[in-house]
């Protein structure tokens, strides 16, 4: 399979697993981001809380790798520059989620 | 070559309609999006400072510029959502159609205004 179709059915599957977990997130985040920090901890400390935000991070951020790409394919005309935006991203794409998964999964009440 | 790669037209080359309209918005909120959810990720490491250091974010949370924040990303939540649905039945091969495709791109737009309510008071445990 040619690596743009690949890229292509990765964004287009994360794109409809993302749907469900945006809007699960999003109700969530309005429910406890006023909250007391005993609140937003105990929120964070659930096994379910931690298994669906880890799953809304990793698709996220994949997500907007791929399509953030598109952009930089769009409008950036050197290929060196392109490249360096790229890789500066995939780095990012990873090392945000996972230090915050991380985070999440030692958090203690 | 690759010099030569040709690039996107510029924004200001379009005619303004609803389908560039909601195309360039697409772009616009999944930026803002992701940068929210990277905020939110700090927010999250934050908590591991424990209960003193926290303060001073749900102070900012709870003062007019976070609530407007908190629904600002509700209607961009919404409005990605929204258009992502109509992206992806034109991937399965439905309402590609000049036509419908309009029709689609208003009711994804008036609909993220609606949605974006109807998140908050769910949330908020109003309804």
């Amino acid at each position: 399979m040619n690596i743009s179709t690949k890229k292509w059915l990765i964004l287009k599957y994360s794109s409809a697993i993302l749907i469900p977990l945006m809007l699960w997130f999003i109700i969530n985040l309005v429910s406890i981001y006023d909250s007391e920090y005993i609140e937003v901890v105990e929120f964070f400390s659930s096994q379910v809380s931690k298994v669906l935000f880890s799953l809304f991070l990793v698709f996220s951020f994949t997500f907007s790798c791929l399509t953030i790409s598109e952009i930089f394919e769009d409008y950036i005309h050197s290929e060196k520059i392109k490249n360096v935006a790229n890789k500066s991203l995939n780095i990012f794409a990873i090392v945000v989620p996972l230090i915050t998964i991380i985070s999440i999964f030692n958090l203690t009440i | 070559m690759f010099e030569k790669n040709p690039l996107t037209p510029h924004l200001q080359i379009y005619k303004w309609q609803i389908s560039s309209l909601l195309s360039i918005s697409h772009r616009i909120t999944g930026i803002i999006n992701i940068i929210a959810i990277t905020l939110i990720c700090f927010w999250i490491i934050y908590l591991l400072l424990g209960q003193t250091s926290y303060e001073i974010i749900k102070l900012f949370l709870r003062s007019f510029f976070g609530k407007f924040i908190i629904i600002g990303l509700c209607w961009s939540f919404s409005f990605h959502i929204l258009n992502e649905i109509r992206h992806l039945s034109w991937d399965l091969g439905y309402g590609f159609d000049l036509k419908t495709s309009k029709i689609t791109g208003v009711l994804a737009l008036a609909g993220s205004f609606v949605l974006a309510i109807l998140i908050f008071l769910f949330g908020k445990n109003i309804i």
